[in-house]
């Protein structure tokens, strides 16, 4: 298994992240790790928002919001399937939308994403990965979804206890 | 408490879980946070082996080990029904087994357990607390025990995939 030595630096990892005080702070470090492990060209972890069905993002300054419709794209229907989905020819796909790769300039030869759950199985966000040399395969999948999984806990402790302040009539 | 002062203590105790190294260093940690922030007298952290369909947890100096069969008592049941179970009269709940307060001297008055999954949503382990400081266990409990068992289940996922 490829990623077998990835398992001991991810303590590291973990430990940095719980670190960073907010969203805009952790996307980024989150982003950075993901697509050094995994070999990727690109990394996007889009917060869903399930209440007005919106996707954002924040571009790897992590100060601009990118917003999307989550109805859209390989990333709505990640959140349709509740699964990982790999495309390794992007603009052979039907649900592939070009949009973003003709706002940007940059070209999307291949995708991996994976949803990424709170404690309560709801969706919480999708992780993507553009443009690994080789193409995604199977051992990509399962540690994207090992990985979605780990840094959960820090976005579902960030949402509950940090921006969700406001409303603060929950216990604890 | 404030949010603000949760989500620190909550990521102190986060990143001091990332440094063990082994359920055996990390259970006793985890169960001496869940007791404090739950406000309960005892703790376990059960882990479960899908293999030999057995449970097993450490004293709480991380180095013995106690076995149960997967199929007894709350913690039995709690594992089948895949959700959290309150019971705030143990003596007569059906599931409950006296056996180990009679063993032990310890008089259970109530208990909140909950189940943790790992990535691929199968269940790595169960979370158990008994007698609560302050009255019974209620939902804002089993919201908080749902989160936490979440919370600390990348770490326990990632030791086991340490040491496959």
């Amino acid at each position: 298994m490829k990623y077998t030595d990835t398992y001991i630096k991810l303590a590291d990892f973990g430990r940095e992240l719980l670190q960073k005080k907010s969203l805009s702070e952790g996307l980024p470090h989150i982003a950075k790790y993901a697509k050094d492990v995994i070999l990727a060209r690109r990394c996007s972890i889009y917060i869903y928002n399930s209440e007005n069905d919106e996707l954002w993002t924040t571009l790897a300054d992590g100060i601009s919001k990118i917003k999307l419709n989550a109805n859209k794209g390989i990333v709505g229907q990640t959140i349709r399937t509740q699964k990982p989905i790999i495309v390794n020819n992007a603009y052979a796909h039907p649900n592939f939308s070009s949009a973003v790769d003709k706002e940007t300039g940059y070209k999307t030869n291949n995708i991996i994403t994976t949803p990424i759950f709170n404690s309560k199985r709801e969706i919480i966000g999708v992780l993507q990965l553009l443009n690994k040399d080789e193409g995604f395969d199977e051992d990509d999948v399962k540690f994207m979804i090992f990985f979605a999984h780990y840094v959960s806990g820090f976005l579902e402790l960030i949402t509950k206890y940090k921006i969700t302040k406001s409303k603060n009539n929950e216990k604890l | 408490m404030q949010s603000e002062d949760m989500y620190s203590k909550l990521a102190d105790f986060g990143r001091e879980l990332l440094e063990k190294k082994s359920f055996g260093e990390g259970l006793p940690h985890i169960v001496s946070y869940a007791k404090e922030v739950m406000g309960a007298d005892r703790c376990s952290v059960y882990i479960y082996e899908e293999e030999n369909d057995k449970l097993w947890t450490t004293h709480s100096d991380g180095v013995k080990k106690i076995i149960v069969p997967s199929g007894k008592g709350v913690v039995g049941y709690t594992l089948r029904v895949r959700k959290p179970v309150i019971v705030n009269d143990p003596y007569s709940d059906v599931n409950f087994l006296p056996d180990v307060d009679k063993k032990t001297g310890y008089k259970t008055q109530n208990m909140i357990s909950a189940p943790i999954f790992d990535s691929n949503r199968e269940i790595i382990g169960v979370l158990q607390l008994l007698n609560k400081a302050k009255g019974d266990f209620d939902n804002d409990d089993k919201r908080f025990i749902i989160f936490f068992a979440h919370y600390i289940s990348g770490f326990l996922e990632l030791v086991a995939k340490r040491k496959a």
